[in-house]
């Protein structure tokens, strides 16, 4: 399960942050997900180490913690989409296509001629749409 | 927590024993651990000790295994030091070939520890040892001695310590056999195991896992990796189906029994994996014995050891090979411990009785399990203990633990490794439960450093929850210190934080939150309200923004300066005063709240201006001030803080900034909010500057430069110059005085200078002079005065209003060209020079420097007179065109000098004076007297003086010397301007160019009257002189003229012989008068074929119509007397 979705602006700053869970841990959400760009920038700064290709967005799994596992992507503006999931068996190609389907949803709440690029997105739509793409994660797969 | 002992966190290592012959002991062990892989041995002097350690457990056991343990504590410690795989009993030689004696006793002990060792499959080895090589032991004996072991061939070895090379292979051999023989071991009794476990023969699960884990441990033994993993793995699968099915125990502690063992094996398993991966070479990894310092993480590392397991790849993250990432968990973990540990304990009972009831209870021999050991009389018996005593055990035994130094120490050391790996933000967060632990603990210097640390982090990157929660820290922190200041900092930065119900945060649960509470709008405003509270009102000024509208302001007029205030508060604000402070005291003012008079608070500042405006800040929008404000002092103006007043307590200053130099909020800046300019013309949020410059004041003196006139090169010209000043006194007055090129631009540098000329500048400035009546000596040491030759500098003494002064440059140019003059007189308006500011004043003029005097000569032979000049004739295109001077013969040099500037000057004398005074081989004197009284010339005259040049040699150049010619200005048409200074003589001096001299072969005269007159004949001679030693042959030929009747032939040719003369001679008869043509004459000379004929303006003579008559004056006695030409 999908505990918590992040956008982070190419300052690391959060652009949308959101977490999906009923327990009281959304802070300690936050707090991963900030971590997790300690990762990111790793992968960044040492592509070969790392293995990542030059055009690669997907990030892969950035690293686990306690009962998560944290996965990263990073589009060529130096945004980056970062998912954390409580699922221990999770499919390369779900999370792949689950950070598509974000970004394409990203892209176009950007797209926005009303919205400020650099600034926190509040877009309502924006939040459904990434609440529905939450929702189905895995369960394409599944099918 | 309880370290792991040491069986278990090593892998195990083959034990064999060695029995007799205790001298070799040491030598095997050595070697035996020496192997790889190493083999420990248990050495035994003789066969009695086995014995005994191998009869002593039989008597253990006293609950037996049914009681429910699922691992026995002391196995493992048991078959790693007490229970060999392999004993080797060590016979001396002797004693095996000695009398019948000594190989009975041999016998018995082989036959005794048989007994010993069979029942637990205890594998023997028999060693023969020989001490020497001689010893040689009978084939039959050793036969004998195999058969009553009841050994293969091979396990009967022979060792012999008697060389090197012996003992080598003795080694060898017996290291060989002991290791298989412990494989062999080992195995089977893994395999009598492993058949129970695969048959599935058991009633209970304990016994299940109990022998999964003893093959694991076999296997391991072995160093078979792969089998341990997948046992241990088995059994801690069964493990974890255990839980809730066992009975044995009560449900509290046969949970923890399991929990405990579960850690045991995932300790088992990761070091397993470890040494499969390592080639079981090394001892476990150190990170993996830090992993299980902790309990808990069964769940995580399963997943990850299957990962590991499964797909074989190596499918950890990188930051999974870091220590640092299982201190963080190791953390993580025991915090959580501790956070149910203390629910439970607050639901217990009183410390007292759970100190009580925890006496005397002790781990149990199973693994996980406790008991109370209870004493009857010498006997002690172990009692089971219920699920409640267990608990009060388990409770005082945790409260003797101090949790927190362990968390705060393996979280420091996340801490560090993560900042060595420069990540940055783990660190951070690693640092703020740090300082949480810290924080619980009491230690808030500590906590503040760290949480600083964070803050900064946070805040650059605008995780707002994240410094939200901090700041929450931060803010009890400076509350439990009493550091007002910084608790009202944090509040403010709290309240000021873009959280709102919109922002897209969401909102947290109480409980999770830090102290400051959950991030949301309602909470910020009840911060807000409390700091409000503290400091009976106040607000922080989020942005200060200055703008001056000018950025060059002149002093004394007024300009106008924007302030913009913006508070990110959540409620509106109300200030009391707002003191604006500059960097010039007298320009600070300040602006009270119009809409609470009452709130006037009395500044410290008397004289200050005092405005009135309303001064209510909205949220995030700006309030603009605008006033206008007259600097007088000339410099910078920068405004410096803005200083908000609140009630009489509180005051906040505010350093200001300049709109254009602003930055983005940092964390506002992320939020989609409408961007609004902090002032209202959008063209000075963007360029307004928190600072103007302040002009220097007019200055109300004059500097006049006097002459514009040109100066003439070589007189030493004068230059007024006068500082007359209007409504300014001069104090300290200074004039600075540069020459500059104007054509080049820069200064006349003395090198530069040196390039052109050796003797000086092209223009130098010689020096300054007072006003006149003023004496040298009345300016003072300490006046400066230092002239250069392009700089000058001289002090100007202290003048009154009204008053001048004036003083004379004196500039002379060695060349024609124009030079740029600047003159700047610095002085302070006040005698007090500290206070005053130096006022600068700058003048410049261009003056031209000209040639007062332009010299021109002309050679001229005597009248009629024409020498042949060879050199003339066949002058050869591109040689010198020097002119010639015929020797000896007199020739005429007329000199004139033409005054080419624009004022008349007087000349004193010209005269020819040689260069270095040498003997001058030729005669050269004027032809008149010397000027006795100056000569006036007015501009364009020309004044000419005549010389007469004989030449005494013959040269090619002859230097005639230069003409010096001394002159001024005529001082009496400018006797204001230019003072006695210039009544100095000027000696101007012009090189004459050199002649050359030459012999001519022939000389021409022609002797004409001055004068005829009508009808009277007139002799016409014509004289050729040969001054060669050659005879000459000379055609001539006379033309007709109309004015005259001659007589004599019109052409011939006459031979003139060496060194004489020969004359022509014709007589004329004019016959008109006025100006006559002679008759043209053209003489050639045959030998140089040079054709010479007279020009027409020299051959003509005037006729007279009739014989003049002349009178004559006697000077003396003033009397005319006529006289008659001849």
């Amino acid at each position: 399960m999908i505990v918590c979705v992040a956008v982070v602006g190419h300052q690391n700053n959060p652009l949308y942050i959101q977490s999906f869970t009923e327990a009281d841990d959304a802070l300690k959400l936050h707090h991963i997900v900030h971590c997790s760009l300690d990762v990111v920038d790793e992968r960044v700064n040492n592509p070969k180490k790392s293995g990542l290709t030059l055009n690669e967005t997907f990030l892969g799994l950035l690293y686990p913690t306690e009962n998560y596992k944290v996965y990263g992507y990073l589009t060529n503006t130096k945004v980056k989409f970062i998912l954390v999931t409580t699922d221990l068996d999770v499919r390369d190609a779900d999370v792949r296509n689950f950070f598509r389907r974000f970004h394409a949803a990203y892209v176009d709440a950007v797209s926005n001629p009303f919205h400020v690029p650099g600034k926190r997105i509040t877009s309502k739509t924006f939040a459904e749409r990434v609440s529905n793409i939450v929702k189905s994660f895995g369960l394409s797969s599944a099918g | 927590m309880e370290e792991y002992p040491e069986e278990l966190r090593t892998p195990p290592v083959a034990l064999v024993s060695l029995v007799g012959c205790a001298e070799h002991h040491a030598l095997i062990s050595s070697y035996l651990n020496a192997e790889r892989p190493p083999i420990n041995t248990l050495a035994l002097p003789d066969l009695s000790k086995i014995v005994l350690l191998l009869s002593k457990p039989i008597k253990s056991d006293p609950l037996s295994g049914d009681n429910g343990g699922i691992l026995k504590k002391d196995w493992l410690l048991k078959h790693r030091t007490r229970v060999p795989a392999v004993a080797a009993a060590f016979f001396n030689s002797d004693h095996v070939s000695g009398d019948p004696a000594q190989w009975l006793q041999v016998c018995s002990d082989i036959e005794n520890l048989k007994n010993v060792i069979r029942p637990k499959n205890i594998k023997l080895i028999v060693a023969v040892v020989q001490s020497s090589a001689n010893d040689e032991i009978s084939e039959d004996r050793m036969t004998l001695m195999r058969k009553r072991a009841e050994i293969d061939t091979k396990y009967l070895v022979v060792f012999n310590a008697s060389d090197d090379l012996q003992l080598k292979q003795s080694l060898d051999r017996l290291g060989s056999t002991f290791a298989e023989l412990a494989n062999v071991y080992y195995k089977e009794e893994g395999l009598k195991v492993k058949t129970r476990v695969e048959k599935k023969s058991f009633n209970s699960h304990e016994l299940n896992v109990r022998c999964c884990f003893k093959v694991a441990v076999y296997a391991e033994f072995r160093r078979d990796w792969v089998e341990a993993l997948r046992f241990y793995d088995d059994a801690y699968h069964i493990l974890r189906e255990m839980a809730g099915t066992t009975k044995k125990l009560p449900l509290i502690q046969c949970l923890v029994q399991i929990k405990t063992v579960a850690e045991q094996l995932h300790f088992k398993i990761i070091n397993s994996v470890i040494a499969w991966w390592k080639g079981g070479r090394s001892n476990y990894m150190v990170s993996a014995s830090i992993l299980f310092h902790t309990g808990g993480f069964s769940k995580t590392i399963t997943g990850n050891s299957n990962i590991a397991l499964g797909t074989a790849d190596l499918a950890l993250s990188e930051w999974e090979f870091q220590p640092a990432y299982y201190y963080q968990f190791a953390a993580h973990y025991l915090k959580e411990k501790r956070t149910s540990l203390d629910l439970s304990l607050t639901m217990s009972e009183t410390a007292d009785e759970i100190d009580r009831n925890a006496e005397s209870v002790v781990p149990s021999i199973y693994v996980g399990q406790f008991a109370r050991l209870l004493e009857l009389g010498d006997a002690l018996i172990m009692q089971s203990l219920t699920d409640e005593e267990y608990t009060r055990y388990a409770f005082s035994e945790r409260k003797r633990f101090q949790d927190s130094s362990e968390i705060t120490a393996f979280l420091k050391k996340a801490y560090e490794t993560f900042t060595n790996l420069k990540a940055q933000r783990m660190a951070c967060f690693c640092g703020f439960h740090m300082a949480k632990e810290y924080f619980v603990a009491g230690d808030l210097s500590n906590a503040k450093q760290l949480l600083d640390g964070a803050v900064l982090l946070y805040r650059q990157e605008g995780w707002v929850t994240l410094l939200w929660e901090v700041l929450g820290y931060l803010r009890e922190c400076s509350r439990k210190c009493g550091t007002v200041k910084e608790f009202v900092e944090c509040s403010l930065e709290l309240a000021a934080l873009p959280v709102s119900s919109d922002s897209g945060i969401q909102s947290f649960r109480r409980n999770e939150c830090g102290p400051a509470g959950p991030a949301s709008l309602a909470q910020r405003e009840i911060i807000h309200k409390e700091i409000f509270e503290l400091v009976s009102g106040e607000t922080r000024l989020a942005s200060v923004e200055v703008a001056f509208h000018e950025p060059m302001i002149k002093p004394g007029v007024s300009t106008l300066i924007t302030v913009s205030l913006l508070s990110q508060l959540p409620l509106t604000v109300d200030i009391d005063e707002l003191e604006i402070q500059f960097n010039q005291s007298e320009c600070n003012f300040i602006i009270t709240n119009s809409e609470r008079p009452s709130a006037a608070i009395s500044s410290g500042q008397k004289g200050c201006r005092v405005e009135n405006a309303p001064l209510a800040l909205n949220t995030n929008r700006w309030l603009y001030l605008t006033y206008a404000i007259k600097p007088e002092q000339s410099g910078k103006l920068e405004c410096t803080y803005v200083i908000a007043k609140m009630r009489p307590h509180f005051t906040i200053c505010c350093g200001a900034e300049s709109p254009a130099s602003m930055e983005d909020l940092p964390l506002w800046k992320f939020e989609d909010r409408v961007e609004t300019f902090p002032t209202r013309d959008p063209a000075l949020a963007f360029s307004g500057q928190k600072a103007a410059q302040v002009e220097e004041p007019e200055p109300q003196v004059d500097l006049i430069l006097g002459a514009a006139g040109p100066a003439l090169v070589g007189e030493c010209f004068t230059f007024p110059v006068t500082v007359a000043s209007k409504d300014h006194a001069i104090f300290s007055g200074e004039l600075k005085i540069n020459l500059l090129d104007v054509k080049g631009g820069g200064l006349f540098s003395p090198r530069e200078a040196e390039l052109f000329s050796t003797d000086s500048h092209h223009v130098e400035l010689l020096g300054v002079t007072g006003p006149e009546g003023e004496d040298e000596s009345l300016m003072g040491p300490d006046k400066i005065k230092k002239i250069q030759q392009s700089f000058g500098l001289v002090s100007v003494p202290t003048l009154k209003d009204g008053e001048s002064w004036s003083c004379k440059l004196q500039i002379k140019w060695h060349r024609p060209k124009p030079a740029m003059l600047f003159v700047s007189l610095g002085y302070f308006p006040d005698s007090n020079e500290s206070t005053s500011q130096r006022i600068h004043l700058h003048k410049s003029l261009q003056i031209e420097g000209k040639t007062a005097v332009v010299f021109s000569h002309q050679f001229m032979l005597p009248f009629h007179q024409d020498p042949l000049l060879l050199s003339r004739i066949k002058s050869l295109p591109g040689s010198d065109d020097l002119a010639s001077l015929p020797l000896n013969e007199t020739s005429t040099l007329v000199i004139s000098a033409k005054n080419c500037s624009e004022v008349p000057l007087l000349l004193q004398s010209m005269s020819i004076e040689v260069d270095g005074g040498i003997e001058r081989p030729c005669t050269l004197e004027h032809s008149a007297m010397d000027i006795l009284c100056p000569a006036h010339l007015v501009p364009g005259e020309e004044f000419k003086k005549v010389f007469t040049v004989i030449p005494e040699v013959e040269s090619s150049s002859l230097d005639l010397g230069s003409v010096s010619l001394r002159w001024r200005r005529d001082s009496e048409m400018e006797v204001l301007s230019t003072s006695a200074a210039t009544q100095e003589w000027v000696l101007t001096k012009h090189k004459l160019p050199d002649v050359k001299v030459e012999l001519p072969p022939l000389v021409l005269n022609r002797e004409v009257p001055p004068y005829a007159v009508l009808g009277d004949p007139l002799m016409y001679l014509i004289k050729i002189r040969n001054q060669t030693q050659l005879l000459q042959e000379v055609k001539f030929s006379l033309g007709d003229a109309q004015g005259f009747v001659l007589s004599g032939c019109h052409s011939y040719t006459v031979f003139v012989l060496p060194k004489s003369e020969h004359t022509l001679g014709y007589k004329l008869v004019p016959l008109a008068s006025g100006p006559q043509q002679l008759p043209q004459v053209t003489v050639i000379s045959a030998r140089y074929s040079a054709a010479f004929q007279p020009s027409i303006a020299a051959s003509t003579v005037f006729v007279l119509p009739s014989k003049p008559q002349f009178k004559t004056t006697d000077i003396r006695d003033n009397k005319l007397e006529p006289f008659a030409a001849e």
